[in-house]
């Protein structure tokens, strides 16, 4: 089988895409991914940004109506969480044979 | 206070913005040139992020995104590409940029918007060289360029005073399409020059 060319998923993309299973503006997002990661990884906002705007760009997220007209509101597509899926399985399957094999 | 700089490396324009602020002055507008007000002197740390927004909207959450996260917007519009943050509050963290891709991304978009300046004088450098009466034979004989009646022929100081008052006229006449090919070049000097900002920060 031949792996989907996205794969593997950076660490601050795979957690942006779990964070956006609901619906959040960039500094929600910013949080999350903190909160997600106990602390570990923690985005600046020019990152974030650029990061938003790739994720827009491959249509893994897209905008959704924003009551908050200065900050846009995001959600994960059924392709970003396709792709989200996949990469947990990866991410599954490398700790089943480290178990094994250790 | 109006200062002119020109910098294609943002480290380098950070850094001197970080002096100036030091020194007591703080930015305030950046157009061609940059604007600064009398400060405190302080130790600021301002960063430049490189990006152009489609629609006012897009341009405002992004302001507020970094506004959110503790870094004040304090010059930069929609159009101007470079925006510059400045750190307001000592909870957020010393750059706006977690990683090196996102770091050395901002030279990949700038590069590309002096790319596409640079390929759009081409239409014109073109249309000038194929309908335009551009003398081509006057690189290699420039008297081709005066038109005083008998100028060749006069002698003495009267061809002195008659060929230098024509002179400016027939550099322009001559020579002033030449300004759109130099751009173009300039222009892509100034792309790769920030390509090469993209890769050496990426490592």
């Amino acid at each position: 089988m031949k792996r989907d060319k996205h794969l593997p998923l950076t660490e601050t993309v795979y957690y942006i895409l779990l964070a956006l299973l609901e619906p959040a503006h960039g500094y929600v997002i910013m949080q999350k991914v903190e909160d997600l990661s106990d602390g570990e990884v923690r985005m600046a906002a020019g990152t974030l940004y650029g990061a938003i705007e790739n994720l827009l760009k491959l249509k893994f997220i897209q905008s959704v109506q924003s009551e908050d007209s200065r900050r846009k509101v995001y959600i994960i597509t059924n392709e970003g969480k396709r792709i989200l899926r996949l990469d947990f399985e990866r991410i599954n399957h490398l700790i089943k044979i480290t178990e094994n094999n250790w | 206070m109006k200062k002119f700089r020109f910098y294609l490396d943002f480290e380098k324009e950070e850094i001197w913005l970080n002096e100036m602020a030091r020194q007591g002055w703080g930015l305030t507008r950046k157009s061609l040139w940059y604007e600064f007000r009398k400060v405190v002197p302080n130790d600021a740390t301002i960063k430049i992020d490189y990006h152009t927004f489609k629609t006012k909207n897009d341009f405002e959450d992004y302001c507020t995104l970094f506004e959110d996260s503790g870094w004040e917007h304090i010059a930069g519009t929609k159009t101007s590409g470079t925006q510059y943050f400045y750190k307001s509050s000592s909870s957020s963290d010393g750059d706006i940029f977690s990683d090196i891709p996102s770091k050395a991304a901002r030279y990949k978009r700038l590069s590309k918007v002096w790319l596409s300046i640079a390929i759009s004088y081409f239409p014109i450098s073109v249309a000038l060289v194929s309908t335009n009466p551009i003398n081509i034979s006057a690189l290699v004989n420039p008297k081709l360029l005066y038109y005083t009646p008998g100028l060749w022929d006069k002698t003495g100081s009267y061809f002195l005073r008659a060929f230098l008052i024509e002179t400016p006229f027939a550099i322009m006449r001559g020579f002033t399409w030449l300004l759109f090919p130099a751009l173009i070049i300039l222009y892509l000097i100034f792309a790769v020059k920030a390509e090469k900002n993209y890769r050496k920060t990426n490592g």
